[in-house]
């Protein structure tokens, strides 16, 4: 019940709702309890003959009255207690969503997004039931139950009450002991199901395989021999599961036998009248909810404790790329300096850069190149503060990249990642993604400088196609063309391209190089690639191997060293050749 | 796909279909029906014995003790048949549900080995794996939380109205008011309930959709700050979403229970009026008129069950459209006879002017011809796209070629049966295919007639023998994650050797020596040789390195056979294979 502690905040924070709604549901435990009172009462009049017309409308108008405001209140506590508890969702929701776009790289290195997704749908959903259903289920069965038991016990009878109760221990005690065998026989049952998900994967995966031998029947026998677990494993849990009902039925007759039996008795001794009797068992009725539900609340309790835990674990996640204080505000311009003694990946040991030295003046263009894994993205990810724990600095305009604030150096910076990653948006506010408030002449301008603005108008809404998976799908050279315009509309001091070029032809390449040449005279550009054709223009060229730096020059110097670079830039050569 | 193009229409034939899998399973079902009438009149007769009990002793204040023991007794003799007959009957109706999902999967999974490799190339194989299980699943809970509660409900108000009936047919009569108000606060409730109930899980994919993507693109979003903004639109679905469920709160505190509680307050007032009315002439009988108000009492809760379920129902129809969809998907595989008398005994191959085309309308091989004699090897180079893979598409009966005719030992390759082209056909692909289980029974597959030792002797060919060796527990060492322990060479070798150890006459290397590292290079070279022996042997080869030695090369370039000979008749025609040649070989001249 710790949950509904630390769950106080926000009850405080909705007190209105709360407090309305618990007293409405206070209010209509009571109003419930009149309707079996006056069944009572109108079969005593029965049996008397006492029954006239006036005491029938009187009781009929006070029914008719009681229903009105019950639908009344109980629609108000609904609104109350379950539209506070969507509220709290919605207001936790919403602050893992900042929390995210506060989180470094490093977090979603660890993280797998698919559980972060969990957290915020299913972890949410079962704390949003506990703030709900929870507080309903808490109250009500005390409420509910409390009330009827007084008015059974002080009422009409609390021998009656105590005989006729017998059985309802009982009840509790099975359906819990059912619900924890269940629990376990429904974790196999789910593991069968994923295991027979796994089969059908793997099915799928090998099919071609598959129809190679010919094993068709065979894997369609295979499947049916899991299947028929999966139906086995399903089935016991069916075997417990169907004892709920029955139990609960056998036990609540009992009750009602017993409540009759001793009823009876007591009203040939005159201690009863029959119809205290007929509501006695009307109230018994309204007793077996609230013990159902008291079961049910340890349940929701204990998930929603369980949610509730690993969500602020994941909001007390600290971001790791840290401000100064008193940083600069003013986005860098000018020189770039990089003075690395020695990077480590958080969590590895293998360093990814290892004294990697060079300065950049402003206006200048830089060329990285190495094979796969050499820490060409590293480099570049330095620079945009993704990862701060290094061994030395960079320094850009004369200063620690890490005394900038972190907005003030990004909007230094355009990057174009290696994974082209665009939204499902228009095609418009993909390249407006930095600047929304951008005008259609930027826009084109920029799709122009990247060499697609042709692409675009060949959309079926030219500048509006939604792209992404609810609409076109995009060449990977036109995705890369649309980040590069992504960043350039930006104007950005730096340029960062980081084998963004890779899924584009020569001749585009060639295009767009010479475009950026011309229109970012006067700011920086850093070129990783694998192509070397991309970097051959570059002022200055470095090359890679393992996170060091094991060849730097123009290309000409480096054309005429026996190295890495020579061999493979005529490497590459033929094969366009061959293309 | 989109759930709202259903019309009812279409969801009652849905439906329909789902039920006729019943019929497969008759004695289950009769069964289940049964015990659920025996479980349903058990479940009314408690009343009914209290109100005789009431009216016949307690009213006129006369205990006889034997009848009144009897009725005891029968109440609980009823009490406690009832609840046996309750669990027999509730497992009956779940097991059904099951029998009918599980008959419904192998339907799909058959279904989908009969499909054509097109479909799977064209299909992710995520989205199957979603129609044979998780559809499936969503069907079941329908069938089970959905049609049996429905089933047992209807029957039990249809009983709850037989009870009263013959306990007072003008009360009862009087009492069915409760039929058309319900019926009116269930349908108004249905045709509100499908339209919020749709909005709210169209906000909640719209909100996973946004949370995802944002997730996805975490880097640019920061690199960009664009942090606030998309917050800001984050928020704006997540409120569209909250009041999406702020309307389904709301209708369901209009129509649902508090509604379905006035209708039961009402009836109850309908029952005490007419009591109350009749009781101003004459005396009445309080027996029956407890038999009523318990009946009302059980009447309303199994219909509130049954509201709430409505919205389980929606989605296994929908669910089960996509199922059907898949059933009644038509690109099945290539056909072949299932019996045919002819065999493959040399193992000769040839092309005769084969043309193909996936999408009907670029041709991806072009009047190809060549023949490939028994016991020979040969090799097809190319760039990606100049049809070498469509060759063995079209030879392994992946696809279906449309004009021209393949030819084994002189015979059209439609000829033969199934499972004789399986039996003569040895493919190895690029990307091993290892699934969870041992070493041995990833080489033996479903092969049930392959002794340890032929696995063996054939991981010895394929010099698998001795890295399987080092492996804990050798033969018996278990793949977890698909093999991802070992390196790809390894993986290779294995799949080698299972395609060995069903000792085809004709293999199939389709870029089987691409992904190889250098500690297996050579232990899949000698391999390959060994492998050769006595078998026509077909590759399909990025490293020119692997096929040096073939009988005869053919180069492919966009659909047509440009250059063939042997590697040395090639190197010296200075073309297309040439220039491959020199490039892989790091073979580079001066001036270039």
């Amino acid at each position: 019940m710790s949950v509904f502690r630390d769950l106080f905040w926000f009850f405080r924070q909705e007190k209105k709702a709360y407090i309305t709604g618990i007293l409405l549901l206070v209010i209509v435990a009571f109003l419930e309890t009149i309707p079996p009172k006056v069944i009572g009462i109108l079969v005593d009049h029965m049996k008397n003959g006492t029954m006239t017309k006036e005491v029938l409308i009187r009781w009929m108008v006070a029914l008719a009255a009681i229903a009105g405001a019950l639908y009344v209140l109980r629609y108000v506590w609904r609104i109350c207690i379950f539209g506070s508890a969507v509220k709290l969702a919605r207001q936790l929701r919403n602050e893992l969503y900042a929390h995210f776009t506060k989180m470094a790289p490093s977090f979603y290195q660890r993280k797998r997004i698919g559980d972060l997704m969990a957290h915020a749908t299913n972890d949410l959903q079962a704390i949003q039931q506990t703030a709900g259903s929870g507080i309903l289920t808490l109250v009500d069965s005390l409420t509910l139950g409390g009330v009827v038991l007084a008015t059974m016990a002080f009422s009409i009878s609390w021998k009656l009450t105590l005989i006729s109760l017998l059985p309802l221990p009982v009840m509790a005690i099975a359906t819990s002991r059912y619900g924890t065998m269940l629990h376990r026989r429904f974790l196999t049952a789910q593991e069968a199901f994923s295991a027979l998900n796994d089969k059908v994967q793997e099915s799928m995966s090998g099919v071609r395989v598959i129809k190679a031998f010919g094993y068709e029947e065979k894997d369609v026998e295979a499947f049916r021999r899991q299947s028929e677990d999966v139906v086995a494993k399903n089935i016991a849990v069916a075997k417990v599961d169907a004892l709920f009902d029955p139990t609960i039925g056998l036990l609540v007759g009992l009750s009602f036998f017993l409540s009759v039996a001793f009823g009876s008795q007591m009203v040939i001794a005159g201690e009863l009248t029959i119809g205290e009797l007929v509501s006695f068992t009307t109230y018994l009725g309204l007793l077996i909810w609230p013990m159902l539900a008291f079961g049910w609340l340890f349940n929701i309790v204990e998930r929603g404790r369980a949610s509730y835990d690993r969500v602020r674990a994941l909001l007390a996640e600290d971001d790791e790329i840290k401000e100064m204080p008193g940083a600069l505000a003013v986005p860098p311009q000018g020189s770039i300096e990089y003075d690395i003694r020695r990077f480590v990946y958080p969590g590895e040991t293998k360093p990814a850069l290892v004294d990697v030295r060079f300065r950049l003046e402003r206006g200048a263009t830089l060329g990285v190149v190495g094979k796969t894994g050499s820490g060409k993205t590293t480099l570049l990810r330095l620079l945009l503060r993704e990862f701060d724990n290094y061994d030395g600095d960079i320094r850009f305009d004369n200063h620690d990249i890490r005394h900038y604030t972190l907005s003030a150096l990004r909007m230094a910076i355009g990057y174009v990642p290696q994974d082209h990653f665009l939204f499902s948006a228009s095609v418009r506010d993909n390249i407006a993604f930095a600047k929304p408030e951008a005008n259609e002449k930027e826009i084109v301008k920029a799709a122009k400088l990247a060499d697609i603005h042709d692409d675009i108008l060949q959309f079926p809404d030219g500048y509006e196609t939604v792209i992404g998976e609810r609409g076109v799908s995009l060449s990977g050279g036109q995705k890369q063309r649309l980040s590069i315009a992504r960043a350039l509309l930006m104007e950005p001091e730096l340029l960062i391209l980081d084998d963004a070029l890779s899924a584009v032809d020569a001749k585009t390449e060639e295009r767009i190089l010479t475009t950026l040449k011309r229109e970012r005279r006067g700011k920086t550009t850093i070129i990783a690639a694998h192509r070397l054709s991309a970097v051959e223009h570059a002022d200055w060229i470095l090359v890679l191997d393992g996170g060091r730096v094991i060849q730097a020059g123009t290309h000409e110097d480096l054309m005429a060293e026996d190295g890495w670079y020579r061999e493979m830039y005529r490497r590459q050569q033929l094969e366009e050749l061959m293309e | 796909m989109n759930e709202q193009i259903l019309t009812s229409k279409e969801q009652r034939r849905i439906l329909w279909r789902l039920l006729a899998y019943m019929g497969r399973y008759k004695k289950e079902a009769v069964l289940a029906f049964a015990l659920l009438l025996l479980a349903t009149a058990g479940e009314l007769a408690g009343p009914y014995l209290v109100k005789v009990f009431i009216d016949d002793y307690l009213m006129p204040n006369h205990l006889a003790p034997g009848p009144v023991a009897a009725l005891a007794v029968a109440y609980i003799g009823v009490l406690v048949g009832k609840t046996i007959v309750g669990y027999f009957q509730l497992i009956g109706f779940q097991r059904l549900a099951l029998y009918i999902i599980q008959a419904l999967r192998m339907d799909v999974f058959s279904k989908v080995h009969r499909l054509g490799m097109s479909y799977f190339d064209r299909t992710p194989g995520g989205s199957i794996v979603s129609r044979v299980t998780n559809d499936t699943e969503a069907i079941k809970d329908m069938f089970i939380s959905v049609l049996a509660v429905f089933v047992q409900n209807g029957l039990f108000v249809i009983g709850v109205y037989i009870a009263m009936f013959s306990l007072n047919a003008q009360l009862a009569l009087f009492c069915l008011f409760i039929i058309p108000a319900i019926g009116l606060i269930m349908k108004t409730y249905r045709r509100y309930s499908s339209v919020f109930y749709q909005q709210m899980r169209e906000r909640l994919s719209e909100l996973n959709a946004k949370l995802n993507e944002s997730l996805q693109g975490m880097a640019i979003i920061q690199a960009f700050r664009q942090q606030h903004r998309l917050y800001q639109e984050f928020a704006a679905v997540n409120e569209a979403h909250y009041e999406a469920g702020m309307k389904n709160i709301r209708l369901d505190g209009l129509l649902l229970r508090p509604a379905l509680d006035v209708v039961y307050l009402l009836s109850i007032m309908a029952v005490l009026s007419f009591f109350g009315i009749s009781a101003l002439e004459s005396p009445v009988e309080i027996g029956v008129l407890y038999a009523f108000v318990n009946y009302l009492e059980r009447f309303f809760e199994p219909v509130t069950q049954m509201m709430m379920r409505l919205s389980l129902y929606q989605q296994a129809i929908v669910s089960a459209s996509r199922v059907f969809a898949l059933l009644d998907h038509d690109e099945e595989a290539p056909f072949n006879p299932e019996q045919a008398p002819y065999t493959i005994e040399r193992g000769e191959i040839e092309f005769r002017d084969v043309s193909f085309s996936y999408d009907g309308k670029r041709d991806v091989l072009k009047r190809l011809s060549f023949t490939i004699r028994p016991g020979q090897t040969v090799a097809f180079v190319g760039h990606t796209g100049s049809g070498k893979s469509s060759i063995i598409n079209l030879l392994m009966r992946f696809y279906e070629f449309d004009r021209g005719d393949i030819l084994l030992d002189g015979r059209s390759i439609r000829d033969y049966s199934r499972a004789e082209l399986r039996r003569c056909f040895g493919l190895v692909l690029q990307d091993p295919f290892l699934f969870y289980g041992t070493v041995k029974e990833n080489i033996r597959m479903y092969n049930e007639q392959l002794s340890d030792e032929e696995i063996e002797t054939a991981a010895r060919l394929v010099q698998a023998d001795a890295f399987i060796q080092q492996l804990p527990g050798g033969y018996d060492h278990l793949l977890a994650e698909r093999g991802a322990t070992l390196s790809s060479g390894q993986r290779q070798l294995l799949s080698f050797a299972r395609t060995i150890a069903a000792k085809p006459k004709i293999l199939v290397l389709d870029e089987a020596t691409a992904h190889i590292d250098t500690e297996t290079e050579e232990a899949i070279q000698t391999a390959l040789t060994q492998m050769r022996k006595g078998r026509t042997m077909i590759a399909i080869a990025h490293r020119l390195s692997t096929i040096q030695d073939a009988d005869q090369i053919f180069v492919l370039h966009r659909g047509e056979i440009v250059e063939r000979g042997t590697h040395q008749q090639l190197l010296a025609q200075k073309g297309l294979y040439y220039q491959m040649y020199l490039l892989q070989n790091g073979l580079v001249d001066a001036h270039a």
